[in-house]
């Protein structure tokens, strides 16, 4: 029983690889990253031209980030340095590149498979630099893209997606067509995180890259249909900071996971508990091997005509609130279904209509759905 | 004082010497830094002669302009150095108005004086011109090339690609009767924009006949005359394509010396993206040329083949894409496309 990984032909002592951004800036940030335990390493993304750090280019709102930042601030020639101390740990390192032309992106794959990445990943996914359109936004350019890297490198190369896109599975397939041995999904979403109403002014002087946990059900989503649209590997993304959402992306089909904002909120010791947390979930159910689980969830997934009509509503728990005051259930009822007597709630069953909100919504967690 | 007396009062190999000499980038910035302290102390400075007679290379390369005023030839410049410093590698400049007997003989005598390496912009060289490299195994990476020069390491842009969407762009505003101004140089490089021109008209049905193209010398008061020109024919205009923002720029003023605005009369759009189009009013839309870049891959690209020391390696042609930078001149009003 362990968490060794194979993806794309890459053997991870575990699926946990942290993502592209400033946290894996340089050699002794990813080797920052091995020794807290990480599968795999990112770099933050490489490319030929530098871009000027702005300040600020970072703002927090209370659940997740927006980043301005424009790839890695390091010259290739400094890379070929850095890579050398990411790579004294002996773990797997996995260059990020961007360029716009299939030319130039070949150039940069080539030049870090030499001088010792393990694999390479496409950044061409950011949602700021490059255009109102992505460049991941069109298959034929992440075709020719991909193409050109997978001809020209060795190692294995992953593709990564942006879910600022109408139809993924398309991009994603366009990807896999080129040859690509794995999808990371999904970039940062384009965001403006918030203005300050005081001054008229919005937090951040231009749009941003939004991560963390409040894109985690926008990840999960694209996660599942790029795992239902190829055979090759994918690796989730977006707002993972548990063991349980690294659960959550691998039954919805993805192989290995990427962690990024929430290393960048708390530090890389964060990954020390969700291996020990995924560790203790698998020995518990007795699994071999996480793969065990992948794509169970997606097994799940119906078509919106497949899903059964149960006839299915929300009991009275037959308990009395902690809170006698609550009223979140009654508040959130459209149907005016429950009310409250003696500090219990009342839910009447020829109202109720089933709907779910007041399951999740219950402090207590003493309601229940059922037929 | 030689490298083997520094070796041993640093305490370490002559090899990790040679290392911080040859390859500093390899060598972990602590030791390389307690090594260069050393160095200094014992006023150590290797035998250049020695050390270039021993490794068969000299440390040098040379960039060669068609002209060292212009702007975006010093941004090239600025690129080759940045890495040139990295990699430990001086630079000779030469500038040689792209006049392919000049070129030949600074060629010559840069291949006498054993540089490591050329990097060529915009030069008039024909294909035959090309033996000279190869007898002397010497490399080379062209940048802008003549598209003749076939099987050698370029560095490119689009410059037709870029020049039709610049043109669309005056199109998509509702503009119909586009002008194009052009420099006489570089040669190559205003062809290809010439081409884009006739291609972005020819597609939207639009008059682009010789009437409307004039043809000056590139600089501000090129552009000026060649908007006089243009305006004295009588020929009723609301766009002109600039090939270059110096040119741009001169025809911008004579415009507005006519009592006219630009662009409620005329919108103007040119090529390069110069600091100072940024500040000229109205602020002038434009190709941003990625220059600088280029420079940067030119230089990488020559680097790899020197350190690697295989002249003959299979040569590659990368393009570095340019890209339309929507400003005022123009006369679009919409204001997202611009942040993007």
């Amino acid at each position: 029983m362990s968490l060794t990984t194979d993806f794309m032909g890459l053997k991870l002592k575990n699926p946990i690889i942290i993502a592209a951004g400033p946290w894996s800036r340089n050699g002794d940030m990813v080797r920052r990253a091995f020794r807290a335990g990480a599968g795999a390493v990112v770099t933050e993304t490489i490319v030929n031209e530098l871009n000027p750090d702005v300040r600020p280019r970072l703002a927090y709102d209370g659940r997740g980030v927006q980043n301005i930042r424009l790839y890695s601030d390091m010259l290739i020639e400094e890379w070929e340095r850095e890579l050398t101390i990411a790579k004294s740990e002996g773990g797997v390192v996995i260059a990020s590149v961007c360029a716009q032309t299939p030319s130039e992106i070949k150039y940069l794959a080539q030049k870090m498979e030499r001088i010792g990445a393990d694999a390479i990943e496409l950044g061409v996914a950011s949602p700021m630099g490059e255009g109102v359109e992505v460049i991941a936004s069109s298959p034929e350019r992440v075709f020719e893209l991909t193409k050109a890297v997978v001809e020209t490198v060795k190692i294995p190369v992953m593709v990564k997606l942006s879910q600022n896109v109408s139809n993924i599975a398309r991009i994603a397939r366009a990807a896999e067509k080129a040859g690509a041995h794995g999808i990371s999904a999904i970039d940062t979403v384009r965001c403006i995180i918030g203005v300050d109403v005081s001054t008229g002014k919005p937090m951040l002087a231009t749009y941003g890259g939004y991560s963390g946990i409040p894109i985690k059900p926008l990840g999960l989503a694209s996660v599942a249909t790029i795992a239902q649209s190829v055979k090759i590997p994918v690796c989730g993304i977006g707002g993972i900071a548990t063991a349980g959402n690294v659960l959550e992306y691998m039954m919805l089909g993805a192989t290995t996971v990427q962690i990024g904002t929430a290393v960048m909120l708390e530090g890389y010791q964060i990954l020390e508990g969700i291996l020990a947390d995924l560790e203790k979930w698998q020995r518990e159910r007795n699994l071999t091997s996480l793969s065990e689980i992948r794509g169970i969830a997606l097994e799940e997934l119906k078509a919106f005509d497949e899903i059964a009509l149960e006839p299915k509503t929300a009991k009275d728990p037959g308990k009395d609130c902690s809170d006698p005051n609550c009223r979140k259930c009654m508040d959130c009822c459209v149907y005016d279904g429950i009310v409250k007597k003696d500090g219990r709630i009342r839910i009447d069953q020829e109202l109720c209509r089933g709907c779910g909100l007041c399951v999740d919504l219950c402090p207590d967690g003493i309601i229940e759905l059922k037929w | 004082m030689n490298i083997k007396e520094v070796a041993n009062r640093a305490g370490v190999s002559v090899a990790t010497i040679s290392r911080v000499l040859n390859h500093p980038e390899s060598v972990a910035p602590a030791t390389r830094k307690r090594i260069e302290a050393v160095m200094e102390s014992l006023d150590y400075t290797p035998n250049w002669f020695a050390r270039g007679l021993k490794l068969n290379r000299t440390g040098t390369i040379a960039l060669m302009v068609p002209e060292i005023l212009d702007q975006g030839y010093m941004e090239i410049a600025k690129g080759v150095e940045d890495v040139a410093r990295q990699k430990d590698q001086n630079i000779i400049l030469a500038t040689t108005e792209e006049d392919r007997n000049r070129e030949l003989k600074t060629i010559e005598s840069f291949i006498e004086r054993k540089i490591d390496g050329l990097i060529i912009v915009s030069s008039a060289l024909t294909k035959k011109d090309l033996t000279l490299f190869r007898n002397q195994k010497m490399p080379v990476v062209f940048i802008s090339k003549n598209p003749e020069l076939t099987g050698v390491n370029g560095v490119l842009t689009n410059y037709r690609e870029a020049a039709a969407e610049a043109v669309n762009h005056l199109i998509e505003i509702g503009h119909r009767r586009i002008a194009l101004i052009r420099g006489t140089k570089p040669f190559n490089e205003n062809k290809e924009k010439l081409d884009g021109y006739h291609q972005a008209m020819e597609n939207a049905g639009l008059d682009h006949s010789d009437g409307l193209i004039m043809e000056e010398e590139n600089t501000i008061e090129g552009g000026f005359l060649a908007m006089s020109r243009l305006l004295s024919e009588g020929r009723p205009l609301d766009g002109v394509f600039v090939t270059s923002d110096n040119m741009a720029i001169g025809a911008m003023d004579k415009i507005k010396q006519m009592g006219m605005r630009v662009p409620e009369d005329i919108a103007v759009v040119g090529f390069d993206n110069l600091k100072i189009s940024g500040y000229v009013e109205p602020k002038l839309t434009t190709v941003a040329k990625p220059m600088y870049r280029m420079g940067l891959v030119a230089a990488r690209l020559l680097t790899d083949i020197i350190e690697e020391d295989r002249p003959e390696a299979e040569p590659q042609e990368i393009l570095i894409q340019s890209k339309l930078k929507i400003r005022k001149s123009c006369g679009h009003e919409d204001r997202f496309s611009e942040i993007f």
